[in-house]
C-alpha cells in the first residue's frame, strides 16, 4: 500500500494558481451547505451533510478528549465554551500528546483524541471504524534561546536537519551566519530538544526535515509520531509543549520545535522564533496570513477523509510547516447518546460561527478550515453512530 | 588502683566510640529528614490553594470526590478479595501443611511462587492486566481488572504477614482447643485466628495502603474516569487519587496542577491514617498481652 | 494429620454409621476438609496468578524475541521504524521498515540507578538500624519508627512528585555544582564533572531510589539485630569493649548473611520502582547517561511511558517490545527477590516460629 507521501513542491506548482481561485470562491460561499463546481474531492459523495450544529441529546453525557497539547488550549476553550451552550454534556480534555490521543481513540478509552498527526495507512486497516476529522489548521514554530539575539533568525530545512544530526554544533557556524548576515550569533554550543512522548509536533517537524532533505534526513529517519533521533550531543527529551517551552528557556543555546498555540509563553520566556525557508526560497514566519497563503495552496486536494500532509507548501508567501488539527474518532460509537454527543461537540467546532470562529483560534494563533474541508469533515461527522 | 598503659589506644577507641554513635545519629537524622521533608513539601504545595471544595466536585468540575470515591472502592474490594484469599493462603500454610513429603514439596512449591509472585515488578503485573484483562478479554479499563491486579500484588504480602501472625499463637492454644472438640472451623475462627487477629489487621491494613498508593498497575487496568466510579465490574473505568498527581503535575493548567497537589495531600492523609490505626490496633494488643497468663 | 484434625474415632466399621455419634464425626471430617480445601485453593491462586503472568508477556513478547534477538541487549537504538510507512517481516513477524529496538541503556540505567540507591542506602540504614535495636529514649525511637514506617507505605508516586518539584531542584542548584567543581578533570573523573541541569537525572534517581528502600532495608536489619543473643554482646561489653567494637565484632558477624540479604531486598524494590523514576529521571531513551547529572531512563520507567503511544505502531511491534522488556524486569527483580530470600533465611532466622512445638 502506498503511504501519503508528503507532496513535493514541482507537483503542486501547476495546479495552484488554479486551486488558489477555487478555494477563493469556496471560502465566500462559507456556511452554505451546498458544495461548489470546484470542490471536486468532496462530491463524491451523492448528498452532503449539513454545516448546522447538532443538537445534542437531552441526557447527561460525559466525554472525554486526549491527546495533542497543541491542540489542547484550544480544545480546553472549545469544551467550556460549549458546555456553557449545552450544560447536560461534559468535556474533560488532556494533554498527553497525539501518539496517546490516538491510541486511547483507537481503543475507544477515550471518546475523541486530538491529534495533530493523521492516521497512518496501517492504524486505518488495523481499525477500520476509525477517522480522521480535520478541526482547524493549525502551525509550528522552531524556537531558540540565543542570549542577546532578539531578532528572527532565517534558518532553512537542511540548516537544521544538520543541526538535529549534530554535523552543525555551534550557532556561530558558518550555515547559520551566511543565512544571518546582519545578525551577530555567539559562540554557544546548541542543545537540541526534541519531544520524548509520541507526538504530533514530532510528526510534523521530521515531515519537514523530510521534505526539505529528501536525500540525506529522509533516507535515514522515517517520519512519525516517535523518530529516532541521531545523536547530537547533549540532546535534551521533554515532553508536552510546555515541557518544550520550559526546557528551552531553562537552556541557552537550545533549539526546539514549538506548536504555534505556545507562542506566547515562549516569548514570555525570551525563546526567540525563526524565519523558516519554504519552497519558494522565501523566509516566512507563521502567521495567520503567511498559514491562509499555504493553507489554501492545499484546499482542494484534501480527500474526503481529511488526510492530507500540508508540509512545504508551494505558495510563494506560503508557511511550509501547517498541518489540520484531527479528532481522531470511531464511527461506531458505544451507543446512540454517546455518538450524538459526539457528533454535537464536533459539529460545533467545525462551525465557522462557533468553534472555528476567531475568538477561540486568534489566541492560539490557528486559522479556520476550509469551506470545502469544512464540509468534508462534515460529511465524516455524519457518519458517526 | 588501675593498671595503666599507654593512653593512646584507649584515646584511639573512645575516638572510635564517638564516631560511631555520631555516625548511627546521622543515620538516624538522614532517615527522618526525607519523612519530614516529603510531608512538609506536599502540604505546604497543596495548603495555600486547598478548598474543601475539592471533596464535593469531581474532577470535571475541579475537584477529587470521584477519585476519592474510587481510592475507596478499589481499596474496599482489595480487602474483600486479597483479605480473603491471604488470609486463606496463611492459615493453609501455617496450619494446614501436611506431614507426607509429597505435601510438604506442595507447600515448598506453592510457598515459593507466593515468594516469586512478591517480586514481580507492579509495572509487569499492570502490563499483564492492560494486555490480557482490559483488552483481550475486552473489559476495558474497569473494576475487575484493577482488583485482580491489585489482589495479585497484595496477596503474598497478607499470606505472609497473616502466617507469620498465626505462627506465634502457642500450639497449646490448638490442642486445648482439640480437647475441648472443637471443629477444626470453630477452633479456627473462636481460638487461632483470634489469637492472631492483631497481626493479621495490621497486615491487612498495609496492604490496603500498598494499595491505594499504587499508580503503574492502575494506570493500565483502572483507567481513568472524571464521573464517580460506577460498581459495574467491567466496560466502567475508575478513577483513583494518585492519577491526578502522576498525570496533572505538569500539565499546562495551574488549576490542574492544584489538583495534583491536592490529590498528594489526601493520599497521605489516608496513608498516615492507616499506619497510625495498625499502630493503635499493636499498642492496644501490647497492653492485653501484658495481662495474659 | 495436624492437631486440628485428630480426634478420638469411634469404634465403627467402616461405612455403617452407628448411631449419632458416628454422623456427627463424619460431618466434623467433612468440615475439616473443607477448610482444608478451601484454604488449599487460596494457597494455590498465587501460584496461579504467577502462572498467568508469565505466560501472558511470554506470548505477546515472544514476536518481539525473534526479532530483537540479542542485539535487544547491546543495541541502543530505540527505532519504532516508519510507522507511517509499509511494513515488512522480520523472521514471520510484521514489523514496520527499519524498527529496531535496543534496550542496553534500559538496562544501564535500572542498574547505575539501582546502584547508587544501595551505596547511599546501606550505611544510613545499617547505622539508624543499630541505633534503634540499643536502648534509646523512646522520644527518639518513637518518631524514627514511625518515620521509617511512613517511608515505607508513602505513595512511589509521591516521591517522584518530590523529586521532581522540590529535591531535583535543589540539589541542581546547590548541591551538584559544588560536588562537580570539586571533581578534578581528570578521565574517570569526567563522569562527575558536568553541567548539572535541572536536577532531573541519574543521580537524583539514585538518591530518590535511596529514599525509597531505606525503610525495608532498616526493617529487615532491625529484625536482623534483635536475633543476636543479647548475652553474646552483654559479654562483650563486659570484657571493656565499647559499643564501636560490640558492634564491629559480636553484632554484625552474627547477621552478615542476613545483612547482604536484606541489602539485596532493597535491590530488588529498587529495581522494580517504576512511577517515581519515571518522573525524575528525565527519561531519555537512546542512549546512556554520559554523566552522573545527566537524564537516563530505566526498564520501568520505559514501559510506563511508552505503553500507550505503543499503539500507534499498528503492526504491534512495540507493545511485543515492550512486553519483551517486562519480561526481562520482571526475570531480573525475581531473580534478585529470591537470591535475597535465600540468603536471609539461611543467615538468621528471620521469621522463627515461636510457638510450635
Amino acid at each position: 500500500m502506498k503511504q501519503p507521501r508528503v507532496k513535493s513542491p514541482r507537483t503542486l506548482r501547476f495546479a495552484a494558481p488554479a486551486v488558489i481561485v477555487a478555494a477563493a470562491l469556496g471560502l465566500a460561499a462559507c456556511g452554505s451547505s451546498s458544495s461548489t463546481s470546484s470542490t471536486t474531492t468532496t462530491s463524491g459523495s451523492s448528498t452532503n451533510a449539513s454545516l448546522a450544529v447538532v443538537a445534542p441529546p437531552t441526557s447527561s453525557v460525559a466525554l472525554s478528549e486526549t491527546g495533542s497539547s497543541l491542540l489542547f488550549p484550544l480544545f480546553g476553550s472549545w469544551g467550556t465554551a460549549y458546555t456553557q451552550t449545552y450544560p447536560n454534556i461534559t468535556l474533560s480534555t488532556a494533554s498527553t500528546g497525539s501518539g496517546v490521543g490516538i491510541s486511547d481513540a483507537l481503543k475507544g478509552a477515550a471518546n475523541l483524541g486530538a491529534s495533530d498527526a493523521y492516521l497512518s495507512p496501517a492504524q486505518v486497516q488495523a481499525t477500520p471504524t476509525a477517522r480522521n476529522i480535520p478541526l482547524a489548521i493549525s502551525s509550528q514554530f522552531v524556537g531558540y534561546n540565543i542570549p542577546g539575539v532578539t531578532a528572527h533568525l532565517k534558518l532553512s530545512g537542511s540548516v537544521i536537519a544538520s543541526i538535529y544530526e549534530g554535523k552543525i554544533t555551534n550557532w556561530n557556524n558558518s550555515a547559520i551566519t551566511s543565512l544571518n548576515p546582519g545578525v551577530k550569533l555567539p559562540n554557544l554550543p546548541i542543545v537540541t530538544l526534541h519531544r520524548s512522548d509520541g507526538s504530533g509536533d514530532t510528526f510534523l517537524f521530521s515531515q519537514f526535515l523530510s521534505a526539505t532533505n529528501p536525500n540525506t534526513w529522509a533516507k535515514t529517519v522515517p517520519y512519525g509520531t516517535t523518530v529516532a533521533w541521531p545523536n547530537a550531543t547533549g540532546a535534551l527529551g521533554e515532553t508536552g509543549n510546555s515541557g518544550m517551552v520550559s526546557g528551552c528557556a531553562a537552556t541557552p543555546g537550545c533549539i526546539a520545535y514549538i506548536g504555534i498555540s505556545y507562542l506566547a509563553k515562549a516569548e514570555l520566556a525570551h525563546i526567540g522564533e525563526a524565519a523558516l525557508k519554504n519552497s519558494s526560497g522565501k523566509f516566512i514566519l507563521p502567521t495567520p496570513a503567511t498559514m491562509t497563503a499555504a493553507a489554501n495552496s492545499f484546499a482542494s486536494t484534501t480527500p474526503k477523509t481529511g488526510t492530507l500532509s500540508m508540509i512545504n507548501t508551494s505558495a510563494p508567501g506560503g508557511y511550509p510547516i501547517i498541518n489540520y488539527e484531527y479528532a481522531i474518532v470511531l464511527s461506531q460509537q458505544p451507543n446512540a447518546t454517546t455518538a450524538q454527543a459526539v457528533r454535537s461537540v464536533l459539529s460545533w467546532i467545525i462551525s465557522p460561527s462557533h468553534g472555528n470562529s476567531q475568538t477561540y483560534l486568534a489566541p492560539v494563533n490557528f486559522i479556520p478550515l476550509p469551506s470545502a474541508t469544512a464540509q468534508a469533515s462534515a460529511n465524516q461527522i455524519a457518519q458517526i453512530k | 588502683m588501675t593498671i595503666t598503659t599507654s593512653h593512646a589506644p584507649r584515646r584511639r577507641r573512645q575516638l572510635s566510640q564517638l564516631i560511631f554513635r555520631g555516625a548511627t545519629l546521622l543515620a538516624l537524622v538522614l532517615v527522618l529528614v526525607p519523612a519530614v521533608w516529603i510531608v512538609i513539601g506536599i502540604v505546604s504545595r497543596a495548603l495555600p490553594h486547598w478548598s474543601f471544595s475539592v471533596l464535593v466536585n469531581t474532577s470535571a468540575h475541579g475537584g477529587l470526590q470521584n477519585a476519592i470515591a474510587g481510592s475507596l472502592l478499589l481499596m474496599f474490594g482489595v480487602a474483600l478479595i486479597a483479605g480473603t484469599i491471604g488470609l486463606g493462603a496463611g492459615i493453609y500454610l501455617s496450619e494446614m501443611s501436611g506431614s507426607s513429603r509429597r505435601a510438604r514439596r506442595l507447600d515448598g512449591v506453592l510457598r515459593t511462587a507466593t515468594e516469586v509472585l512478591s517480586g514481580v515488578p507492579s509495572i509487569v503485573l499492570g502490563f499483564v492486566g492492560y494486555v490480557a484483562l482490559v483488552i483481550a478479554l475486552h473489559w476495558g479499563y474497569s473494576l475487575l481488572p484493577a482488583l485482580i491486579i491489585l489482589s495479585m500484588m497484595v496477596v503474598p504480602y497478607m499470606a505472609k504477614s497473616t502466617e507469620n501472625s498465626l505462627r506465634q499463637v502457642p500450639t497449646n492454644y490448638r490442642e486445648g482447643a482439640d480437647a475441648l472438640g472443637m471443629s477444626t472451623g470453630y477452633a479456627l475462627r473462636h481460638v487461632v485466628i483470634r489469637s492472631a487477629l492483631p497481626g493479621i489487621t495490621t497486615g491487612l491494613l498495609v496492604a490496603l495502603a500498598i494499595a491505594g498508593g499504587e499508580t503503574a498497575p492502575v494506570l493500565f487496568t483502572a483507567g481513568w474516569t472524571d464521573s464517580m466510579p460506577s460498581l459495574a465490574l467491567t466496560g466502567h473505568a475508575v478513577p483513583y487519587l494518585t492519577y491526578p498527581v502522576w498525570a496533572y503535575y505538569n500539565q499546562p493548567s495551574d488549576q490542574l496542577r492544584y489538583l495534583s497537589y491536592d490529590s498528594a495531600l489526601i493520599l497521605l492523609v489516608i496513608v498516615i491514617s492507616l499506619l497510625v490505626t495498625s499502630r493503635i490496633i499493636v499498642a492496644r494488643t501490647q497492653r492485653h498481652a501484658d495481662t495474659r497468663h | 494429620m495436624t492437631t486440628l484434625e485428630t480426634a478420638a474415632t469411634p469404634h465403627a466399621t467402616p461405612g455403617s454409621p452407628r448411631g449419632v455419634a458416628a454422623v456427627r464425626e463424619r460431618l466434623r471430617k467433612s468440615e475439616t476438609t473443607l477448610w482444608r480445601r478451601g484454604t488449599l485453593i487460596a494457597a494455590v491462586l498465587p501460584f496461579v496468578g504467577l502462572l498467568f503472568t508469565i505466560i501472558v508477556i511470554a506470548i505477546k513478547g515472544w514476536p518481539a524475541i525473534l526479532v530483537n534477538g540479542t542485539s535487544f541487549f547491546t543495541g541502543s537504538s530505540w527505532n519504532p521504524g516508519s510507522t507511517y510507512g509499509a511494513s515488512t517481516t522480520v523472521h514471520g513477524v510484521a514489523v514496520p521498515v527499519g524498527a529496531s529496538y535496543g534496550a542496553w541503556p534500559l538496562i544501564l540505567g535500572t542498574v547505575e540507578s539501582s546502584a547508587i540507591a544501595l551505596i547511599l542506602a546501606i550505611p544510613i540504614s545499617l547505622g539508624a538500624a543499630l541505633a534503634l535495636t540499643e536502648r534509646l529514649p523512646r522520644i527518639v525511637s518513637r518518631p524514627v519508627g514511625f518515620a521509617v514506617e511512613l517511608l515505607a507505605g508513602i505513595p512511589s508516586v509521591l516521591f517522584g512528585l518530590w523529586g521532581i518539584v522540590t529535591l531535583g531542584p535543589l540539589l541542581a542548584q546547590h548541591v551538584y555544582p559544588p560536588i562537580a567543581n570539586l571533581m578534578p578533570d581528570l578521565p574517570v573523573f569526567r563522569f562527575f564533572k558536568a553541567p548539572t541541569g535541572q536536577g532531573q537525572g541519574l543521580l537524583t534517581s539514585g538518591i530518590v531510589l535511596a529514599v525509597m528502600i531505606i525503610p525495608i532495608v532498616t526493617a529487615t536489619s532491625v529484625e536482623l539485630f534483635r536475633q543476636v543473643p543479647p548475652l553474646n554482646q552483654e559479654g562483650a561489653r563486659a570484657l571493656g569493649m565499647t559499643d564501636a567494637e560490640v558492634t564491629r565484632s559480636v553484632t554484625v558477624p552474627w547477621v552478615r548473611n542476613g545483612i547482604i540479604g536484606a541489602s539485596v531486598l532493597g535491590l530488588g524494590r529498587a529495581l522494580g520502582e517504576t512511577i517515581a523514576i519515571a518522573m525524575i529521571s528525565g527519561a531519555i531513551l537512546g542512549h546512556t547517561a554520559a554523566t552522573i547529572y545527566s537524564p537516563m531512563t530505566t526498564i520501568a520507567a520505559t514501559i510506563v511511558s511508552q505503553l500507550d503511544s505503543s499503539f500507534t505502531d499498528a503492526t504491534g511491534f512495540a507493545t511485543a517490545t515492550l512486553a519483551e522488556a517486562a519480561l526481562v524486569l520482571a526475570i531480573i527483580s525475581v531473580g534478585v527477590n529470591l537470591i535475597a530470600r535465600l540468603i536471609v533465611h539461611r543467615g538468621g532466622k528471620l521469621s522463627a516460629p515461636v510457638g510450635r512445638g
